[in-house]
C-alpha cells in the first residue's frame, strides 16, 4: 500500500505536465493553419510518450531516464521508453503549478544561485515527486549543475538503489574524445542491456540511425528556408519544436521525418508567398536568440517581440546546429557518430562542454547565414560558464559589426528578472542601436 | 539585583533592565552613526526609567545587535540570534519560530521546547525583506510607515510585486502608481511581497507553532496579516514590545550568568 | 596576521600567503627558473616539477576589484576567477612562463579562452580532467598526463624521464607527509597551532620551491612540537569547503572562540592526505590514479559522495570536531549542492553544520562573526 501510494505521488507532477500538454493540444486543435497542425502532431508526440511512461509505472514495465544528449538513437533502438529528468523546465515551464514548485525549491535549501531547471529535478526528487525508472542514464554536460543533480540522485534514499550510468564527457573534441566517448556509449548499452533485459540489435541500430540521418537531412533543408528575408517562420515553429520531435523521445522514428517533411512543406509555401512568420507584422529585425526558449514566460514576451518591434526569431540555440549524418556501415562507425554528434553537435552540449570556439564560430556562423540584425546572450542565470563568455561573444559581434545583448534573466523563473524589465531592456537595446 | 541588555540596531537602539525576574524599563532610541553614543543614550534613558542613578547600579549588562562590539559598558555580547530567540521565548514560552525583521536584516529562528535555537537563516546581504524596503517604499508612496502598516490601508487586491531586489521592486510601485492602480493595493501587495520573502526562509527553518515576530517591522499589522495569510497561521501577540525582545534576550542571558555565579 | 609563533619559517609562510610574488619566486627566477601557474588541486604538478619548473597555484589574493574582468566576466560568476584574472589584466602574473589549467569548474575553465584572448603568457594548456572515478577515467588521466609531458618537454625543451617524475613524486609526497605531520599537531586537547596559522603554511606550499617549503616546513614542526598549545577555545570547528586562501577569514572565526582544527578544502587535507604511490610501476599512471580516485575527492567528482562523506566522518572522529562549517563561494553550483547533502548527512546524526556563502575577498565580516558566534552559541558551547 505504502509503496503504491509512492509511486502514485511520484506520477502525480508527471502526469499533470501531462495533462497540460493535453490541454495545449486542444488550444493547438483549434489553429487552422499548417503550422497549428504542426504543433498538433509535436503534441501528440508529447503526450504519447508521456503516456508511454505512466502505462510503464503502472504496469511495472522497464522504462529509462536519459536525455537528449546520450544518444537516444540508441536508447530508441533498444525499445525503452524513456523520460528526462529534467523534462519540466525544458518542456512545462508554463504549466500553472510552476510557481509553487519554485518555491519549493527555495525551501529545500538550495542555493538560489543554482540554475533553476537543477533545482526543479532536484526539488521533484526530494519531495518524491519523480516517477522512478528502471534506470537512470545520467547527464554529466555541459555544466556543473548536471553534474550536481546526478549526485543529489545518488544521495536520495529513494533513488540510490535505482542503478545509474553516466557517461562521462571529455573536454576536447578531437579523434581521441570521440574514441573515448564511444566506449562510454558502449559501456552505456552494456548498462542498459544488464538492467532492463533489453538489448541492442545492431540493423535496428541502422534503421534508426538511418531514419535519424533522413530527419536531419529534412531539416536542413527547412534551415535553408529561415534564411529566406522575410523569414517564413518565427519563435512559435522552428528550433524549439524541431529540436524536441528529432531529439526528445523518439529519434530516429518515421514519425520525426514525417513532421520535418511537413515543416519543409509548410515553409516552402510560406517562402514561395513571400510570406514573413507574422503575416500582421512586417519583419524589420532579425534576431539571434542564443539559447533555448523562455520557457517559464514564453507567451508573454515573444509575442511582444514580434508584434511591438518586427523582431522575428530567425534563429536560436537549438534551431540549427551542423549535423554530420552517421555512418551506419558497422556498429563501430555508429557508435563513433553518434559518440561525436552527442559531444560536438546536439545543442547546448555542443557551445557550454569544452571550451568557448563554438560560441563564436556558431555565432558567426549564423549571423551570416541568416542575415541577424541583433544577437541575444539572454544571460540565464544558470549558465555560469556562458556568463564567462559574455566578454568573446562580445567581441565576437563586434568583429561582425552586429548588435549583442546581454540581458541577464532566468529562463524559467520570471520573478528573477521581470518580463517588464527584460522588455525594457530590450526596448532600450533596440532602440540605442537604431533598430525597428 | 538589576541586569540590562542593550540591543544597538541600525535603525534603533533598545535598552531592557530587568530586576529579580521582571522588567523594570525598556526603551528605543533612534540610532546615531555612532554604536557606542546609540548604546549610551539607550541605556541612559532605560536607567533613568528605572529610577537608578548610574550604570554601575546594574550587576551585569550583555550587548547585542550590529553594533554590540561597541556596547562600552557591556560584560559580554551575544549575538542577536540567540537574544532575540532567548527574548520571544520568555515573552511567550509557547514560541517555537522567531521572526526578526530589523531596519537592515532579517532572520528566522527555530527553537526547542526549551527556547533553545535549534536552527537558523539570516538574510543581511540585502534590503529586501527589511526595515529599509518598508522605508523606501514608503518615501515612494508618500504615505510614512504607520500608512504601511496600519490593517485600514491593505487593499482587498494585492498587487504583485515581483522583484527579487527592492530597487527594482521600488520602480515597479512607481509604474503601478502611475498606472492608476490604487494605493491600499500597493500597500498590500509590498507586504505580500516581504511576506514571501519571509516565507521561503521560515520554511527553509521549518514552521513550527507558535510563530511570533520581533524587531521594528513586527509592529507592522499588514505584514503580519499577510504573513498569516501565507502560513495559514496566525502570528502570536508577545506581552510586551516585540521591537524589544532582543534587549530583553540580552538581559535574561546577564541573568542567568550572575545567578549561576 | 596575528600570531604567537615566532619561528622564522612561519613569518616566511605568513608573508607568502599574503602576497602573489615572494623573495623564494624572486630567487627561483634570478636563477634562470621558470615558473608555471596553475588551477585547482587535480592539476599534476609533479610533472611541472620534473620538468623543472615551479608550480604556482594561482590565488587572487591583493585584489582590490574586478573592474578588469568585468568585460569577461559576469556578475554571477564565482569571485576567485574574477579576482584572479584580474590581477593577471593589471600585470600581477607577468612572472609567469606557462598557465596551466584545468577543465575544473565552469567558472574557472573559462579563466584558459579568456587568459588566451587578452594575455601574452607563452605556454597556455588546458587538461581534461575527467567526471567520474572509474577506471576508464584513470587510464584516460594517464593518457592526458603523457600528453601534457610531451607538450612541456616540447615548449620548454626538457626531458621528462620516469626517473624525474619518481623523483618528482617523491618530493612532493615529503611535503604531504610534513603537512599531515603538521595536522597531527591539532588533534590532542591543546593544539599547537590554529587553523588560520595553519591555512598560511598550506598556502606557502603552493607558492614556492619544494626543497624550500620542505625545509622550513621542518624547521617549524621542530619549534612547535616545544609549544604548550595555543589559546582556549569555545569549540572545535571543521571548515569543509573550496578554494580558500584567506588566512584572515579563518582567524575572523576563531576571534569567536571556534578553533579550527581540521577541514576538506582546496589547501587543505585534499591535496596531502594521501601519497602517490611510489611504487607502481608506472609512474604516470600512479599519478593518475592517485588524482582521480585515492585522493580525498571534491564535488567535482561525480560518483564519490559517499566516499566523501566518509572522509569527513574520519576526519570528525579524529579530530574530535563539535562542528562543522560548510564554506562556499557565491554561485559554486558543485559546493552548494554538496553542502546541501552535507546538511542532510550531518542532521542525520546530530552534529552541528552551518553553511557560509562567502565573496573570495573577505568583506562583510561583521556578518561572518555574527553567525560564528550565533553558530558557537547554538552549539551551546
Amino acid at each position: 500500500m505504502e509503496k503504491q501510494e509512492a509511486t502514485q505521488r511520484a506520477l502525480a507532477r508527471y502526469k499533470q505536465e501531462r495533462d497540460w500538454f493535453a490541454f495545449l493540444l486542444e488550444a493547438a486543435e483549434m489553429m487552422d493553419t499548417p503550422e497549428g497542425k504542426l504543433q498538433v502532431k509535436l503534441l501528440n508526440i508529447l503526450l504519447d510518450s508521456k503516456q508511454k511512461v505512466v502505462d510503464c509505472v503502472e504496469n511495472d514495465k522497464p522504462f529509462l531516464a536519459a536525455y537528449y544528449c546520450t544518444a537516444p538513437e540508441l536508447v530508441n533502438a533498444m525499445g525503452l521508453p524513456w523520460f528526462m529528468i529534467m523534462e519540466t523546465p525544458f518542456l512545462a515551464a508554463s504549466a500553472p503549478y510552476i510557481m509553487d514548485d519554485l518555491q519549493g525549491t527555495e525551501e529545500l535549501g538550495l542555493g538560489t544561485d543554482l540554475c533553476t531547471a537543477i533545482r526543479l529535478p532536484m526539488y521533484y526528487i526530494e519531495t518524491g515527486q519523480m516517477p522512478v525508472p528502471s534506470a537512470v542514464i545520467g547527464l554529466l554536460s555541459p555544466c556543473d549543475g548536471t553534474t550536481m543533480l546526478q549526485q543529489v540522485l545518488q544521495h536520495n534514499d529513494a533513488w540510490k538503489n535505482v542503478p545509474l550510468f553516466s557517461p562521462d564527457p571529455p573536454y576536447t573534441s578531437d579523434e581521441r574524445a570521440i574514441k573515448y566517448f564511444a566506449n562510454e556509449l558502449r559501456q552505456m548499452v552494456q548498462f542498459i542491456e544488464q538492467h532492463t533485459g533489453h538489448t541492442l540489435d545492431i540493423d535496428r541500430l541502422r534503421e534508426v540511425c538511418e531514419e535519424s540521418n533522413r530527419t536531419y537531412a529534412l531539416w536542413q533543408e527547412y534551415n535553408e528556408l529561415r534564411r529566406a528575408v522575410p523569414c517564413p517562420h518565427g519563435w512559435e515553429i522552428g528550433g524549439a519544436q524541431a529540436f524536441a520531435v528529432s531529439q526528445c523521445f523518439i529519434a530516429g522514428d518515421p514519425r520525426c521525418t514525417d513532421w520535418f517533411r511537413q515543416l519543409l512543406e509548410c515553409g516552402e509555401l510560406k517562402v514561395k508567398a513571400g510570406r514573413g512568420a507574422n503575416d500582421y507584422v512586417a519583419e524589420k529585425i532579425r534576431l539571434l536568440w542564443f539559447d533555448i526558449m523562455p520557457y517559464g514566460w514564453i507567451f508573454e514576451f515573444m509575442p511582444w517581440l514580434e508584434q511591438e518591434w518586427g523582431a522575428i526569431l530567425v534563429m536560436d540555440m537549438f534551431g540549427n546546429f551542423p549535423y554530420t549524418p552517421i555512418d551506419t556501415t558497422s556498429a563501430e562507425t555508429m557508435f563513433h557518430d553518434l559518440a561525436k554528434r552527442n559531444l560536438m553537435d546536439v545543442p547546448m552540449i555542443r557551445q557550454a562542454r569544452g571550451t568557448a570556439e563554438y560560441f563564436s564560430s556558431d555565432i558567426a556562423r549564423l549571423v551570416k547565414d541568416y542575415k541577424i540584425d541583433a544577437v541575444i546572450w539572454p544571460g540565464h542565470m544558470g549558465h555560469k560558464d556562458g556568463a564567462a563568455t559574455a566578454g568573446i561573444m562580445r567581441d565576437t559581434c563586434r568583429g561582425l559589426g552586429v548588435p549583442f545583448l546581454h540581458i541577464g534573466l532566468d529562463l524559467f523563473d520570471k520573478r528573477y528578472t521581470t518580463v517588464d524589465e527584460v522588455k525594457n531592456k530590450v526596448a532600450a537595446f533596440f532602440t540605442g542601436m537604431g533598430l525597428g | 539585583m538589576f541586569v540590562g541588555g542593550c540591543d544597538v540596531g541600525s535603525t534603533t537602539g533598545k535598552a531592557v533592565i530587568i530586576h529579580e525576574a521582571s522588567i523594570v524599563a525598556h526603551c528605543i532610541t533612534p540610532s546615531t552613526t555612532n554604536p557606542e553614543k546609540t548604546a549610551r543614550f539607550a541605556m541612559a534613558e532605560a536607567l533613568r526609567m528605572a529610577g537608578l542613578n548610574s550604570i554601575d547600579d546594574l550587576r551585569y549588562i550583555v550587548g547585542t545587535g550590529y553594533g554590540r562590539l561597541k556596547v562600552p559598558f557591556a560584560h559580554e555580547n551575544v549575538s542577536e540570534i540567540t537574544c532575540h530567540a532567548r527574548g520571544a521565548y520568555w515573552l511567550n514560552p509557547a514560541v517555537r519560530t522567531v521572526v526578526d525583521i530589523g531596519g537592515q536584516d532579517c532572520k528566522v529562528m527555530a527553537l526547542d521546547k526549551n527556547g533553545k535555537v535549534l536552527e537558523f537563516v539570516m538574510n543581511d546581504r540585502c534590503a529586501a525583506g527589511t526595515g529599509r524596503f518598508f522605508e523606501a517604499m514608503a518615501l515612494v508612496l508618500g504615505c510614512g510607515l504607520e500608512g504601511i502598516s496600519s490593517p485600514a490601508n491593505q487593499g482587498a487586491n494585492a498587487a504583485t510585486i515581483s522583484s527579487q531586489c527592492s530597487v527594482f521592486a521600488e520602480s515597479e510601485v512607481v509604474t503601478l502608481i502611475n498606472e492608476g492602480v490604487e494605493l491600499p493595493n500597493i500597500i498590500a501587495g509590498i507586504n505580500s511581497a516581504v511576506a514571501n520573502r519571509l516565507f521561503s526562509m521560515i520554511r527553509r527553518v521549518g514552521l513550527t507553532k507558535e510563530l511570533a515576530l520581533t524587531g521594528g517591522c513586527s509592529k507592522n499589522e499588514g505584514l503580519a496579516r499577510a504573513l498569516e495569510k501565507k502560513l495559514d497561521v496566525k502570528v502570536t501577540l508577545l506581552p510586551q514590545d516585540p521591537q524589544i525582545a532582543g534587549a530583553v534576550g540580552a538581559a535574561l542571558i546577564g541573568f542567568d550568568k550572575v545567578n549561576h555565579h | 596576521m596575528e600570531t604567537t609563533i615566532t619561528s622564522t619559517a612561519f613569518a616566511e609562510f605568513a608573508a607568502t600567503a599574503e602576497a602573489i610574488m615572494n623573495p623564494a619566486i624572486e630567487e627561483w627566477r634570478n636563477n634562470g627558473g621558470k615558473v608555471v601557474g596553475y588551477f585547482c588541486s587535480h592539476v599534476p604538478t609533479e610533472v611541472l616539477t620534473a620538468a623543472g619548473l615551479l608550480p604556482f597555484r594561482m590565488r587572487g589574493t591583493g585584489s582590490t576589484g574586478t573592474e578588469l574582468s568585468d568585460a569577461f566576466y559576469s556578475s554571477i560568476n564565482c569571485s576567485f576567477p574574477r579576482h584572479t584574472f584580474n590581477q593577471a589584466l593589471k600585470g600581477e602574473y607577468d612572472f609567469l612562463d606557462g598557465l596551466l589549467c584545468i577543465s575544473s569548474c565552469d567558472h574557472i575553465r573559462r579563466v584558459y579562452d579568456n587568459w588566451k584572448q587578452n594575455l601574452n603568457t607563452p605556454f597556455v594548456k588546458i587538461m581534461s580532467l575527467p567526471k567520474k572515478v572509474g577506471d576508464p577515467q584513470v587510464e584516460w588521466y594517464r593518457e592526458e598526463i603523457n600528453l601534457l609531458r610531451g607538450e612541456l618537454e616540447q615548449h620548454f625543451g626538457v626531458q621528462i624521464t620516469d626517473e624525474r617524475l619518481r623523483a618528482a613524486i617523491k618530493l612532493h609526497n615529503e611535503t604531504r607527509r610534513l603537512q599531515r605531520q603538521l595536522y597531527d599537531l591539532r588533534k590532542g586537547k591543546h593544539p599547537a597551532i590554529t587553523g588560520a596559522e595553519t591555512l598560511a603554511v598550506m598556502v606557502a606550499g603552493s607558492a614556492m620551491p619544494a626543497e624550500r617549503y620542505n625545509a622550513l616546513l621542518r624547521s617549524l614542526l621542530d619549534d612547535l612540537s616545544r609549544s604548550n598549545g595555543t589559546r582556549e577555545y569555545r569549540a572545535r570547528l571543521m571548515i569543509v569547503g573550496s578554494e580558500l586562501d584567506d588566512p584572515e577569514y579563518v582567524e575572523i572565526i576563531e576571534e569567536q572562540g571556534g578553533l579550527v582544527v581540521t577541514d576538506s578544502i582546496c589547501y587543505g587535507t585534499r591535496t596531502m592526505w594521501v601519497d602517490v604511490d611510489e611504487q607502481a610501476a608506472d609512474p604516470v599512471e600512479a599519478l593518475a590514479r592517485y588524482y582521480i580516485q585515492e585522493r580525498p575527492s571534491c564535488p567535482r567528482m561525480n560518483g564519490d559522495q559517499p566516499r566523501r562523506a566518509q572522509f569527513l566522518r574520519n576526519l570528525i572522529d579524529t579530530f574530535q570536531v563539535d562542528g562543522v562549517i560548510g564554506e562556499r563561494m557565491l554561485f559554486c553550483d558543485f559546493w552548494c549542492t554538496e553542502h546541501y547533502m552535507n546538511r542532510l548527512d550531518f542532521k542525520e546524526v546530530g552534529i552541528p553544520f552551518i553553511q557560509l556563502d562567502r565573496e573570495y575577498i573577505l568583506s562583510g565580516k561583521g556578518q561572518l562573526r555574527t553567525r560564528i558566534q550565533a553558530f558557537l552559541e547554538t552549539m551551546g558551547k
